[in-house]
């Protein structure tokens, strides 16, 4: 007998819970060897705070990468996009306790501190300088990489090496600058943090790739599409292809090695109902994407996923569901739309899909085709109209979304893909019309 | 709803280790100074005051890299005085970093040197 919605999530939650305490005692655990044992007083407690602050940072650092593994069961409480999103908000956080730690130590001890320069000051002195700035640095080509002009794929190699060579140094610091180090017990957490980071960039790195090297897909068809974008069909190559819930994304690696580190996020688009064929619809935006048009059918893919918790199948029992796109953002939206139609779902759909020109409207013809087969109103917007147009313009607003949702727009689940400006006022409209925060989900497109 | 979530937890996260880091530091509070001499408890506090302990340990407290106890009875003030200063023998004998680090030292007024070495002297040593 299948479980009733309110087990699944009962068990979801307590899933999740689990995580976050697991979660929590990993990061706590160097404070918490330190407060549990008894230690000899040092007589400074302003230094103490200080190294607490350094052990505090160390703690969130050294279970950061755990965070980005993608383990897809640690993540499907969540949704992987908001743990990237958590990752950055902790890296923040542990990159202040560190400036912290230094600084109270600067300015209260700024004796025991030498100059600067690494060839004039102790060793452990120079490494915890040395992993301070490569944090630094690590967080700003992070916050500022499309500033900065730096290519997605080289800010993925250069995060990776930057946080492993940050995150040694500072080890070595602790090593040879504290003296709280010759605690045994301490000695384990800090040989287990260690370890375990290296055990992460093998699984990730090696492990990983391995198994998608085993379950290679082939590119079946390339097709261009409205608004700059392609889709890519792909076909699995011996084996029987991925389940996955419609809205969903997943690792894309074209022309590379599943160990290059090359792989790219991207929604899927089709329907979920066929594991055997995935197509991922991608507009021309970077580098990478800008390449996607002269991919040939034949050609080798690799596929990691699937991740994310954008799907309607997370809400088996809403009477209906209301799907807001802006440009490309329809993606894991038609992925939606086609499963749907596919199970033959009956239950009340709007779609409120903004584009910027008409011409640019992508899949205008099969949501016209979808809108036939499911309960469903589709209500294009555009930015800019050509001048016959006698639809909706402009933005969507809370009176545009006020004249098209049913009765009761509160009951139903809505779907958020877009710009990030767009999601955002699209949030506030939304709640000014009465609809709970729980029901309002969204995919956070720009993972960096 | 998730993101807002997600930012009560970095909250909550962050909070949490500011709470550990405290409780670290307030457990660890300074020793009672006990019965000393003037001169020896004026030695102590110029001993706190300029953060000795991230580098030594007296009594098992502090850095136990470099430990003082009982350091009267292996040096004279002389040469306790050119350790704490890198000058003199010490200066030829201890990496350049770390005299580097000590020669900062020799700003300190004449009267907190002499009670600093006074209370190092006054140090017994450890069993």
């Amino acid at each position: 007998m299948p479980a009733s919605p309110a087990l699944l999530r009962a068990s979801g939650l307590a899933q999740g819970m689990g995580w976050i305490l697991l979660y929590l005692l990993l990061i706590s655990a160097p404070l918490i060897v330190l407060i549990a044992w008894p230690l000899p007083t040092s007589g400074l407690p302003v230094r103490d705070f200080s190294v607490g602050l350094g052990f505090a940072a160390m703690g969130m650092l050294g279970v950061q990468f755990l965070l980005t593994a993608r383990f897809r069961r640690a993540s499907a409480p969540f949704g992987l996009d908001i743990l990237y999103y958590f990752h950055r908000l902790t890296a923040l956080v542990a990159f202040a306790f560190l400036v912290g730690h230094y600084l109270i130590l600067r300015i209260s001890y700024p004796e025991q501190f030498g100059a600067l320069n690494p060839l004039e000051a102790p060793l452990g002195q120079s490494a915890g300088q040395l992993a301070l700035l490569l944090f630094g640095v690590l967080i700003v080509i992070s916050l500022w990489r499309r500033q900065l002009c730096i290519g997605y794929e080289v800010w993925r190699v250069a995060h990776a090496s930057l946080a492993t060579i940050a995150f040694l140094a500072a080890v070595v610091h602790i090593e040879l600058a504290g003296d709280f180090t010759n605690h045994p017990l301490l000695r384990w957490v800090w040989t287990a943090y260690t370890l375990f980071w290296v055990l992460l960039i093998a699984y990730v790195r090696l492990v990983k790739p391995w198994g998608m090297l085993r379950k290679p897909w082939r590119v079946t068809e390339v097709r261009p599409e409205r608004g700059h974008a392609w889709t890519v069909s792909l076909r699995p190559e011996g084996h029987e292809g991925m389940h996955f819930a419609p809205g969903q994304f997943a690792w894309l690696t074209l022309r590379a090695s599943p160990f290059a580190m090359k792989e790219h996020p991207f929604s899927i688009a089709s329907s979920a109902t066929d594991p055997s064929r995935i197509e991922f619809t991608i507009k021309a935006l970077g580098d990478f994407t800008r390449t996607i048009g002269s991919v040939q059918p034949g050609e080798l893919a690799y596929i990691e996923g699937p991740h994310g918790v954008f799907s309607v199948d997370r809400h088996p029992q809403a009477p209906g569901f209301v799907f807001i796109a802006g440009g490309v953002g329809i993606v894991p939206i038609m992925s939606m739309l086609r499963t749907l139609a596919d199970r033959g779902d009956r239950r009340r759909l709007r779609l409120f899909y903004a584009s910027k020109r008409l011409e640019e409207v992508i899949f205008c013809e099969e949501i016209e085709d979808l809108s036939t087969r499911l309960d469903l109103e589709v209500i294009h917007v555009i930015g800019d109209p050509p001048p016959d147009w006698t639809g909706e313009q402009g933005r969507i607003d809370a009176a545009l979304l006020k004249r098209h949702l049913p009765p009761a727009p509160e009951t139903l689940e809505y779907f958020l893909c877009g710009p990030k400006p767009m999601m955002d006022a699209l949030q506030l409209c939304l709640r000014g019309l009465g609809v709970p925060l729980g029901h309002i989900h969204y995919d956070r497109f720009e993972l960096v | 709803m998730r993101a807002l979530l997600v930012r009560i937890m970095a909250f909550a996260t962050a909070t949490l280790m500011l709470l550990l880091a405290f409780t670290f530091a307030w457990l660890h509070h300074p020793a009672p100074p006990g019965e000393l001499s003037g001169a020896v408890q004026a030695g102590r506090a110029v001993y706190q005051t300029h953060g000795c302990a991230l580098c030594h340990a007296i009594g098992g407290e502090g850095n136990p890299r470099t430990p003082l106890d009982g350091v009267g009875a292996r040096r004279d003030a002389a040469q306790i005085r050119d350790w704490i200063l890198a000058t003199g023998e010490a200066e030829g004998a201890l990496p350049a970093p770390i005299a580097r680090v000590k020669s900062s030292f020799r700003t300190l007024g004449e009267e907190d040197l002499a009670a600093l070495v006074a209370y190092l002297q006054s140090l017994p040593p450890r069993d």
